[in-house]
């Protein structure tokens, strides 16, 4: 393992890069610990954006006001501002009030925080991706399911979300890798993700350029494992006649 | 039992967001009783303030979307070209700019370029506001890219076909009669990239930028106040809603209007 470390860091030494702090152990770890971080965050905004977005779309087809309208209102509100501020106002403002009201023993770590903003704000763009899979599903597939006896409930489970999961895949899977990205600003709030974990060793080692370079990598390659898997659930999934 | 469906289905989901937050807000307003004076005296205090950062907002926002435009455009003229030589360089940058995270690009700006430039003898100073409207161009010129091949792949090759029938040559078919109706199919997406790059426009406060976000945090720690942090984070909240949701608005306006044309 460490003759390899050491024949890439003269490798790249060669090139011009400084990739030194791979041999510190120290720094190693951390930024490899930033980088499990990161895949964690992903794991969980992942499930639970995909149950946020569910759920919204569901309220916003579910034709009572007194639920479309409040989902809509922030459906509207979480697409039309920044993520950061959003995170802001969560982690500095509510996280603060919970913090007095309940003293010191406040649950919620700056993980769960990012997990709970950027869940709520890519579960809004599953919402309107699910709320067009929805929308095209036949009204004779409806009323067929109606007419056997299926509850509201049951017809949206059963027979709703299955197609229109079908019909939204893509932009599903678009979501999952704009989401992906959209981790990086945890480190906003000092969680170690890979990111925070490389500003560390960047303000001690001034070689920016390379941890930039491993970053890219590293996010290139979660997009593209998201991306796999999203396309060979749309080929598992796919219906002959239905959707795309 | 039709009906009844079809009337459950059409049953409009809050037409007017805007109003509703509006009541929704004054709502709360009234709730929290008489306005607390110490709350908001600061916040009129330090309006100038947030004015200006929001302000440096904006001007980021609208030189990196130029910016981003013209890079943009340079870039899919070379991804249409019929040289895979060319359109090799356009894949690439499209590639890495699309797939790399905002913040990442925008601290790669930051740290890498110099404070400094010397031309003809001079220094010339290089903000670090420049520094991160470039670090929002590039993505934002790999987006306006995509938005252009698309939408030249949404004219139908029949077009190209009857034109170059009629004796048109390549690059007379681009600029007579392809690029004409690509502007109005570009607008809805650019519009909706123009208002991602000025949400985007917040994370200049975490590389040290006085804009509207980070004069907000220098605020709350300054007046340290409760009431004043939960006031003042939801103003930059409401702020960057008032600019971009009639964007968005105006943007599927558009989008109907030009739907089915």
């Amino acid at each position: 393992m460490n003759a390899w470390l050491d024949a890439f860091v003269q490798w790249t030494a060669w090139l011009g890069l400084d990739y030194h702090f791979l041999l510190d152990t120290y720094e190693r770890d951390s930024f490899v610990a930033g980088a499990w971080v990161t895949v964690q965050l992903c794991l969980c905004t992942m499930a639970g954006s995909l149950a946020v977005g569910v759920a919204l779309a569901a309220a916003l087809v579910s034709g009572r006001p007194w639920l479309a309208g409040p989902a809509r209102l922030f459906v509207e509100v979480t697409r039309n501002t920044p993520t950061l501020v959003q995170l802001y106002c969560a982690f500095l403002v509510l996280n603060m009030l919970i913090t007095e009201v309940i003293g010191g023993a406040n649950p919620f770590t700056p993980f769960a925080w990012v997990v709970i903003v950027i869940s709520l704000h890519k579960g809004v763009f599953h919402a309107e991706a699910l709320r067009a899979g929805l929308e095209a599903v036949p009204q004779v597939t409806l009323e067929a399911a109606t007419s056997l006896g299926f509850s509201r409930r049951q017809r949206l489970w059963r027979v709703e979300l299955p197609l229109a999961v079908r019909v939204a895949l893509p932009s599903l899977v678009n979501n999952l890798i704009e989401m992906v990205k959209m981790t990086a600003v945890a480190s906003a709030i000092a969680v170690g993700d890979i990111t925070y974990a490389s500003i560390l060793i960047w303000t001690q080692r001034d070689n920016v350029l390379e941890l930039m370079i491993l970053i890219l990598l590293f996010f290139g390659l979660l997009s593209f494992i998201v991306n796999c898997l999203g396309r060979g659930l749309e080929a598992r999934l796919r219906m002959p006649g239905y959707g795309h | 039992m039709a009906t009844e469906l079809s009337l459950t289905r059409r049953c409009a989901p809050g037409r007017h967001p805007g109003k509703v937050l509006a009541l929704a807000t004054l709502l709360v307003w009234l709730a929290a009783g008489a306005p607390p004076r110490e709350v908001f005296a600061p916040l009129l205090e330090w309006s100038p303030a947030l004015a200006k950062g929001f302000a440096l907002n904006i001007l980021i926002s609208l030189l990196a979307i130029g910016l981003g435009t013209l890079l943009g455009l340079a870039i899919g003229a070379l991804n249409l070209s019929p040289l895979r030589l060319l359109r090799l360089p356009g894949r690439l940058w499209v590639q890495v700019f699309r797939n790399a995270p905002w913040l990442v690009l925008i601290y790669f700006t930051t740290y890498v370029f110099p404070f400094e430039i010397r031309v003809a003898g001079h220094y010339l100073p290089f903000p670090d506001w420049l520094k991160v409207t470039l670090g929002l161009a590039l993505p934002a010129s790999a987006n306006v890219a995509e938005v252009f091949r698309g939408a030249v792949a949404s004219i139908p090759g029949t077009q190209w076909e009857a034109a170059r029938s009629l004796g048109f040559s390549r690059g007379q078919i681009l600029r007579t009669i392809i690029l004409p109706q690509c502007c109005k199919r570009m607008l809805p997406p650019w519009m909706n990239l123009y208002a991602v790059i000025t949400m985007g426009t917040a994370l200049s406060s975490l590389v040290g930028v006085h804009d509207l976000l980070d004069t907000a945090q220098i605020a709350s720690n300054t007046v340290n106040r409760v009431g004043f942090t939960v006031l003042i984070y939801f103003s930059v909240l409401a702020l960057f809603f008032a600019y971009c949701y009639p964007i968005s608005r105006f943007t599927r306006y558009l989008e109907r209007r030009y739907a089915f044309r």
